[in-house]
């Protein structure tokens, strides 16, 4: 510790170089946390999945809507106890007509983008027991064909209450119609338990699939269907007796746990881990170059300073040591930054309209302890690994030939 | 007999070199700097080492401040063969038993005048406090306390040359070596800094090797040595 102050004497020398390092391993530990808690939160997604409950869908693709004659069919197969129809909407909130910009007055905002689902109330929130919707509530919503049930994080995000109504706009083409928006009225609030379900997330917004289907000309078939099993244990079998009934058929289907469907959902962005890996490894990789360059720069501007502490009797250890923890403390330094930048952006990033749909379809999405340790930990190796070669250097200098090339 | 040589048997020399040779090695290349020297210097001497440059005074300096070894020969300072240590020892040793003092000061730029003072005490066990007030009462010694927190760019050429002196005799080794102490100074500042050497000399006992190329610099030693082409002339 008594040398502590002459370390940071030395950092402060050339602010300007230690700043932009500091901020350096700052940027590239705050990408390293926040690549890592998406993917986290996407492992997280996949893990967290009810294993009660199976999603069938288009063995093609998300987008192809499966018939509606299916339901019936599912409804039979063994070991099915309950099927809903769930439909992604994908809409939007119109831009306000205040709007400066009026070439875009009535078309959604996506960037008041959440995520809302036209559903089979009955089948679906008996099937979903981590919701409660106040009995009276959920009836007023059963009785009204444009009432919708709304999350608590969703009416709090919005201030949305009971009894008030909103516009929605998708932006797939055949729930769109031309008469314009959805107009939706809160009928009901729901909260979501996370200890039952740690996938649940309260800022959806659920409405009536009918509503959907009688406002498109009866023309849209289902997005997927939620099944619910008799036994988790028969989840396998249950799903596989589910895609031999549609095998061959005009629209093949695709039976697989919640769990399973979140991530093949997120595969479809592509490989995504390889993505965000390669991009943190190489902006790690470039860091320490950096770093390891700032360092060779402040030992070779100061050989004779080097040279002079080994004439006052310190030894060639304590200098690499100094050495060392210089290149340590810009590590901690930066480290601490990235830390706290990443902490501030994950933070932000749920409150950013467009960003905050897609980041809180996630379960539990924050830095967790386990991905700043690692961060940390990068820091530090960063800043020891730097600092080694020109450490080394001073330790196996002599000093005459350390003064002689003053 | 003569006064000094009823002297010597008295002291010890604190100085002893006894036939060193020092060859530095380029490619194939041997070159000779020191040969055969040898040299006594008595506890609380004042020896000015003077001679042309490439002479080898610089090199008979370093091997005195043990920050160099001979290639051959023993250097025995302070009762230590300084040629046997390994090199932590030998930074150990240097550490308490040798004050060095640079022709261009060679303060550490980012601390003050008293932090440059106190960077040796940092291997002490001596406490903060008492690191501070040791580094005051040296920079008193050389009549700099009032510039205490200044920075070596806020010091004159002299200043700073006092400053690095404060820092050579602040662990109060008993061996001071200077290599052309006045070498980077006017007239004044030169003559200021061979007067605190002098003092130092007279008034703490330090034995003071000093190596120099301005003869009136040389006067202000006890005794005048002479090298050559690597060896030492009488």
């Amino acid at each position: 510790m008594r040398f502590l102050p002459y370390i940071l004497k030395h950092l402060r020398r050339n602010w300007v170089r230690t700043g932009s390092t500091i901020l350096g391993m700052a940027v590239c530990i705050f990408l390293f946390c926040t690549l890592r808690t998406v993917l986290k939160a996407m492992d997280d997604a996949r893990e967290l999945g009810n294993v009660t409950r199976l999603v069938t869908r288009h063995s093609v693709s998300l987008v192809y809507n499966l018939p509606l004659s299916y339901e019936g069919q599912i409804a039979q197969v063994p070991g099915v106890k309950r099927v809903a129809i769930s439909s992604w909407f994908g809409g939007s909130l119109p831009a306000k007509k205040e709007s400066q910009d009026k070439s875009k007055e009535g078309q959604p905002d996506f960037s008041n983008f959440f995520t809302n689902l036209a559903v089979e109330d009955e089948p679906y929130f008996a099937m979903h027991p981590e919701f409660s919707v106040p009995p009276g509530e959920m009836q007023a919503f059963r009785e009204d064909l444009r009432g919708c049930i709304i999350g608590r994080g969703l009416a709090r995000q919005y201030g949305w209450k009971v009894g008030d109504n909103f516009f929605l706009e998708s932006f797939i083409p055949p729930y769109r119609r031309r008469e314009g928006p959805f107009e939706f009225v809160v009928r009901g609030i729901f909260d979501a338990d996370k200890v039952r379900e740690p996938a649940a997330d309260d800022r959806v917004m659920y409405f009536h699939y009918k509503y959907l289907y009688e406002s498109t000309g009866r023309r849209v078939g289902a997005g997927l269907y939620v099944v619910e099993l008799e036994d988790p244990k028969q989840a396998a079998t249950v799903a596989r007796a589910i895609d031999a009934r549609f095998e061959n058929s005009e629209a093949e289907t695709k039976s697989e746990t919640e769990a399973a469907f979140r991530a093949d959902f997120i595969a479809m962005i592509g490989n995504l881990a390889l993505l965000l890996n390669s991009i943190g490894l190489a902006v790690i990789f470039t860091i320490l170059l950096v770093t390891a360059n700032t360092m060779s720069m402040a030992v070779r501007e100061r050989r004779t300073e080097i040279a002079v502490l080994k004439t006052l009797g310190f030894s060639s250890r304590q200098v690499m040591g100094l050495i060392l923890a210089e290149a340590l403390t810009i590590g901690v330094l930066g480290g601490g930054l990235g830390l706290a930048l990443s902490v501030a952006i994950i933070r932000g990033m749920t409150k950013v309209p467009g960003v905050s749909g897609f980041i809180n379809g996630f379960p539990n999405f924050g830095l967790h302890w386990g991905v700043s340790s690692q961060g940390l930990g990068i820091a530090l190796f960063l800043g020891l690994a730097a600092g080694f070669m020109p450490a080394l250097v001073a330790y196996r200098s002599r000093i005459t030939e350390m003064l002689r090339q003053v | 007999m003569s006064a000094e040589a009823v002297r010597q048997p008295a002291a010890a020399p604190i100085v002893d070199v006894r036939n060193v040779r020092k060859v530095y090695r380029r490619d194939a290349e041997q070159i000779t700097v020191l040969d055969g020297i040898n040299l006594q210097v008595p506890p609380g001497e004042f020896v000015a080492l003077m001679g042309p440059s490439g002479s080898g005074k610089t090199t008979l300096l370093n091997l005195i401040a043990g920050i160099d070894r001979p290639t051959s020969g023993e250097v025995v300072v302070a009762g230590t063969d300084v040629g046997r240590l390994s090199e932590s020892e030998l930074a150990r040793w240097r550490s308490h038993n040798v004050g060095f003092i640079f022709q261009f000061y060679n303060l550490i730029p980012v601390l003050t005048a008293q932090e440059n003072v106190e960077l040796p005490l940092l291997l002490t066990s001596l406490s903060k406090k008492e690191r501070r007030e040791r580094a005051l009462t040296a920079l008193k010694v050389v009549g700099l306390a009032d510039r205490a927190g200044h920075y070596p760019r806020q010091l004159s050429g002299g200043q700073e040359q006092r400053v690095a002196i404060a820092r050579a005799f602040v662990a109060d080794p008993g061996v001071l070596v200077a290599d052309e102490p006045t070498g980077d100074l006017d007239a004044k500042s030169a003559e200021e800094i061979l007067a605190l050497m002098e003092s130092l000399n007279r008034d703490f006992g330090k034995t003071i090797v000093m190596v120099t190329h301005d003869p009136r610099a040389a006067e202000r030693a006890h005794t005048q040595k002479h090298l050559e082409k690597g060896v030492l002339k009488a």
